[in-house]
């Protein structure tokens, strides 16, 4: 079995990243928030959505591209956001190695 | 429509790295945009800054941390984004190294708000009572014009009325000016009988204090004259509480004391005035009235013309004064107006007392300042490392200074904050204990923490910070490099100059703590003296209460005595009450004038004129009271209307109109017009004025003879005086029934203890002390806590030197001496330059002193002495710490 770097990614990174693969071509801060909202019930603040992203584009996890302004933006770009291969195979390697680490524990936690 | 985002996205953008600055804030555009149709642009907005701030201090954090570069700024913007980003950073850097540390940092808040704190409290009650202006359209151009007796002493007295009238009649620098007493009147006819507070004035009073009636109209000036004044002023409070604010009221009458007087109007809600009248009705003399001269009972207020400066107001009356003295030499020899800004005549004596608690509290905050500064000053040595190191890397000193003057600032600021909380709770506090006397300062009664005391508490923590932050930055940044790298290594104590200061530093907190010990002692040696001084009579378990009679019903006198002695009979039926009687003015009351005294046979050739207090009394007055009969017999039912006329002097007036003679058989007469009266006892002397001031000359009457000097006047208002064996406190109810057995029109007033009213009237006194022992508490605390936080500071820096001694073979003792002695040194030092300046300022004290001479050597000695044996306290511990000191560990 390869060597797993189980924390290449953090946990929030983990959770940005996720959502932004669920939101496919919509992902902008705005709607990760939200999308981060709904799936885990956490608010997280503005400035944490931002700085992580920053950090993600910077290791070479994401790419962005700034789309057209709009009026309801005030005549400001929208940044999207989606994910390099580097990031997909960075989240399927944190899960290999999560799961890996989960199996045969199900009877001490739970079935949850 | 799309109005664009508010303008703080644009400020905001600043903070934000340029690639991101776009995308962001059109997210937040967006949502605010969203926001604002669904909640309404306010909320919208303030979300928006909120927001904006939080991410703009997230972004700063992040380029600090991970070193993103700044934005691009424009060029105007960049020295004051310089100036504004080097502050924050300070603030930031200051509040990490003040937590970095809790117990200096909470040492030094608790310091600090007890300095602050107690200032606030203290301006703000200084403020509302001396400064701030009173409660009328241009106060500053109200007088009160009082009248000076020289001869007696008196600065400022009644006034007679001719004196007024001519004042009035010639005075050409007032707008207006007004006579008044205080009157009380009783309320019948409308529900329950109700005794009412009230001012007579003359008309025009209101146009002195520039007040308009809300309702009505205001008093006219023929409206003076005797016969033409049953008319009325009701205050707005009163017209609410009797008359549930009915307007219909004006124009109707209502009764006092039997008569109807006509309501004419209504006082605004604002209107204010010291006592706090109930209505206010015209002054109306009659014709012999006018033209008294030697009787002064009326008080006067002016407005002066805008355009004439007060000397000249002053000077004006004074040569009307002299003219008036000339003309009537006999009534106005040594007589003279005496004009006063009307502020200063009705604080009185309380402003003195008010500025010394004001100093009082200033010490504090210097003590308290003196005691931070050395705090930082041992802090700055201990940093030194720090301090040297970024000096040594290119540090500007101006850059440093600023920083830990950023420090103190922000402590100043967090001392301010606790400060001002405990100002707040100390000022609730306070207006609980306020003596009765307070409740006719101007402003007292909105005493709190307003616009004013929240700007004076922040200038104050401002200031407090750079005093006592602005020499220890100073010192702690002078590095030059090599010396105090070199003195770090010798682990010495912290170079000569912070040596220096902080003694300096210490020396002064004791000094200072010294001069409010030896304010709070001479005090409490005053309150000590006063409560010892016998009133002259035995006050436990004794009640009193006034009663006045209406002329409608009590016109003679016979009917009066025999309303008295019917309430006399059913009170002495009760259990528990021993004796009962009745006086025209009892002790601690207020109440009372002098009259003209007359010997028969005698022309009393004196420099003063000869004047006694008139007192009616019932004849068991001197028993009830407990008065000692010094020589002669006290009154019996026999000294009635048909028996030859009689009166009791008191010790006082014997000494002072027969000295070494026997006064009794002689026989005088008081006031006007001629009555003998045969002299047939002489009593003990009550200090009738207050505990602190001397027994006047007295002269009591049966009062069922005819005294006529006031008419029935003084027999329709007495004061009734119980003594009880069972509890003062339930006296009221039984009073009331008996007086309403009687005539049950008659309202009764207020029914207090007697003890009360002496605890009442040194109440403030109290209250002075204190305060001022607090003052003094504090101070000594702060100061202990200074010293022993030094000594303690000196032996850790100095154990490498103490185990070098003690390895050389100095004993313990020989230690804690040497440590002793330099400590002793700061101690009598401190003591020696606090009492030069407790004997400079206690000169301030001596109005407020009873009994005991601002320099009584006894009070400088105990307190010196108190203060050394707390410094003793404060230093013997951390020094024989020193002697503890293991050689070896200290030599390693």
């Amino acid at each position: 079995m390869a060597a797993v770097d189980v924390s290449a990614l953090g946990e929030f990174e983990q959770v940005v990243l996720l959502s932004i693969l669920r939101l496919g071509d919509e992902a902008y801060a705005v709607s990760i928030r939200d999308e981060i909202a709904r799936c885990t019930g956490r608010e997280v603040s503005r400035g944490s959505i931002y700085i992580t992203l920053d950090r993600l584009e910077t290791k070479g996890y994401l790419k962005s591209r700034l789309a057209d302004p709009t009026p309801e933006r005030g005549g400001r770009a929208k940044r999207y956001y989606g994910l390099r291969p580097r990031a997909v195979e960075a989240l399927k390697d944190s899960r290999r190695a999560l799961v890996a680490l989960w199996r045969g524990l199900e009877r001490v936690l739970g079935q949850a | 429509m799309t109005p664009g985002p508010p303008i703080v996205l644009r400020l905001f953008a600043r903070f934000v790295p340029g690639d991101l600055r776009e995308p962001i804030t059109g997210d937040l555009t967006e949502e605010y945009l969203a926001m604002r149709d669904r909640r309404g642009p306010a909320r919208a907005t303030l979300w928006l800054w909120g927001q904006a701030a939080r991410l703009a201090w997230t972004f700063r954090w992040e380029r600090t941390a991970h070193g993103r570069p700044l934005p691009p700024i424009g060029d105007e913007l960049r020295s004051m984004s310089y100036m504004w980003d080097a502050l924050r950073q300070d603030l930031a850097f200051g509040v990490r190294m003040l937590r970095r540390q809790p117990g200096f940092t909470v040492v030094a808040v608790i310091a600090l708000a007890l300095g602050i704190g107690a200032n606030t409290a203290i301006f703000s009650v200084v403020d509302a009572v001396l400064w701030r202006s009173l409660p009328y359209p241009g106060a500053d151009e109200i007088v009160s014009i009082g009248e000076q007796r020289t001869r007696e002493g008196r600065l400022s007295g009644p006034v007679s009325p001719a004196d007024f009238f001519d004042w009035r009649r010639e005075g050409r620098s007032f707008r207006a000016m007004a006579a008044y007493t205080e009157t009380a009147v009783n309320l019948t006819g409308v529900g329950e009988p109700e005794r009412l507070r009230g001012l007579s004035v003359s008309p025009g009073f209101l146009d002195v204090l520039g007040v308009h009636p809300a309702q009505g109209r205001d008093f006219r000036t023929e409206e003076e004259t005797d016969g033409r004044d049953r008319v009325v002023l009701l205050t707005d409070a009163f017209w609410r509480r009797r008359f549930g604010a009915d307007p219909a009221v004006v124009g109707r009458a209502v009764s006092f004391n039997g008569n109807p007087y006509e309501v004419i109007g209504i006082l605004p809600a604002a209107f204010w005035w010291p006592t706090q009248p109930d209505m206010i009705v015209p002054l109306a003399l009659d014709d012999h009235d006018r033209t008294l001269r030697a009787a002064h009972f009326l008080d006067v207020v002016a407005r002066r013309r805008p355009e004439v400066p007060f000397s000249r107001a002053r000077e004006e009356m004074a040569v009307i004064g002299a003219r008036l003295s000339s003309a009537y030499p006999e009534e106005n020899t040594g007589h003279g107006p005496n004009l006063r800004p009307l502020r200063q005549a009705l604080v009185g004596d309380m402003r003195t007392a008010l500025l010394v608690l004001l100093g009082a509290v200033g010490l504090v905050l210097l003590i308290a300042c003196a005691n931070v500064a050395t705090l930082l000053l041992a802090r700055a040595t201990s940093r030194q490392k720090e301090l040297a190191v970024r000096i040594a890397v290119g540090g500007a000193r101006l850059r440093l200074v600023q920083q830990l003057l950023t420090e103190s600032l922000v402590l100043a600021l967090a001392g301010g904050c606790a400060g001002l909380l405990l100002a707040a709770w100390g000022m609730a506090a306070l207006r609980h204990v306020l003596p009765a006397q307070f409740a006719a300062l101007p402003g007292i009664d909105h005493l709190g923490v307003d616009a004013r005391v929240l700007l004076s508490s922040l200038v104050l923590s401002l200031v407090t910070g750079v005093v006592f932050g602005v020499a220890p930055a100073l010192i702690a940044s002078d590095q030059r490099v090599g010396a105090t790298l070199n003195e770090e290594t010798r682990g010495g104590s912290g170079g000569a100059r912070g040596r220096r200061m902080r003694s300096a530093l210490v020396v002064a907190e004791l000094a200072l703590s010294l001069v409010l010990l030896v304010g709070a002692g001479l005090l409490m040696v005053s309150f000590r003296n006063l409560t010892e001084v016998s009133p002259g009579f035995r006050p436990q378990q004794l009640v009193t209460t006034r009663l006045t009679l209406p002329y409608s019903r009590y016109a003679d006198r016979p009917r009066a005595v025999a309303f008295y002695n019917a309430v006399f009979d059913r009170l002495r039926a009760v259990p528990g009450v021993d004796r009962v009687a009745a006086t025209s003015a009892p002790p601690f009351s207020g109440l009372g004038g002098r009259l003209n005294l007359e010997i028969e046979h005698r022309s009393v050739e004196s420099p003063l004129p000869v004047r006694a207090h008139p007192r009616i009394v019932s004849p068991d007055y001197f028993a009830t009271m407990g008065v000692p009969l010094v020589r002669g017999r006290v009154f019996t039912d026999r000294d009635n209307a048909d028996a030859p006329d009689v009166v009791i002097i008191n010790e006082a007036a014997a000494r002072s109109f027969w000295p070494g003679d026997d006064p009794i058989g002689d026989r005088i007469s008081l006031g006007d017009p001629v009555r003998w009266m045969e002299i047939v006892g002489i009593v003990g002397d009550i200090r009738h004025e207050g505990l602190d001031a001397e027994a006047n000359p007295e002269a009591y009457m049966p009062f069922q003879q005819g005294f006529v000097a006031f008419g029935t006047g003084l027999v329709r208002g007495m004061s009734l005086v119980v003594r009880t064996s069972a509890d003062a406190s339930a006296m009221a109810p039984i009073i009331r029934t008996a007086v309403a057995g009687v005539d049950d029109q008659q309202p009764v007033g207020l029914i207090r203890p007697m003890d009360a009213l002496i605890a009442q009237s040194v109440a403030p006194r109290r209250l002075n002390l204190l305060l001022l022992s607090a003052f003094a508490f504090v101070a000594v605390v702060l100061t202990a806590s200074g010293l022993y936080g030094v000594m303690a500071y000196l032996v850790t820096q100095r154990t490498r030197e103490i185990g070098v001694r003690m390895a050389l073979g100095a004993s313990r003792a020989s230690v804690l001496a040497l440590m002793l002695r330099q400590a002793g040194a700061m101690t009598l030092t401190g003591i020696g330059v606090g009492l030069v300046g407790a004997y400079v300022l206690a000169r301030y004290l001596a109005s407020l002193l009873f009994g005991v001479s601002a320099s009584d050597p006894t009070v400088y000695l105990a307190v010196s002495a108190l203060l050394a044996a707390v410094a003793f306290a404060a230093i013997v511990i951390p020094s024989s710490r020193a002697t503890r000191v293991d050689p070896l560990s200290a030599l390693r």
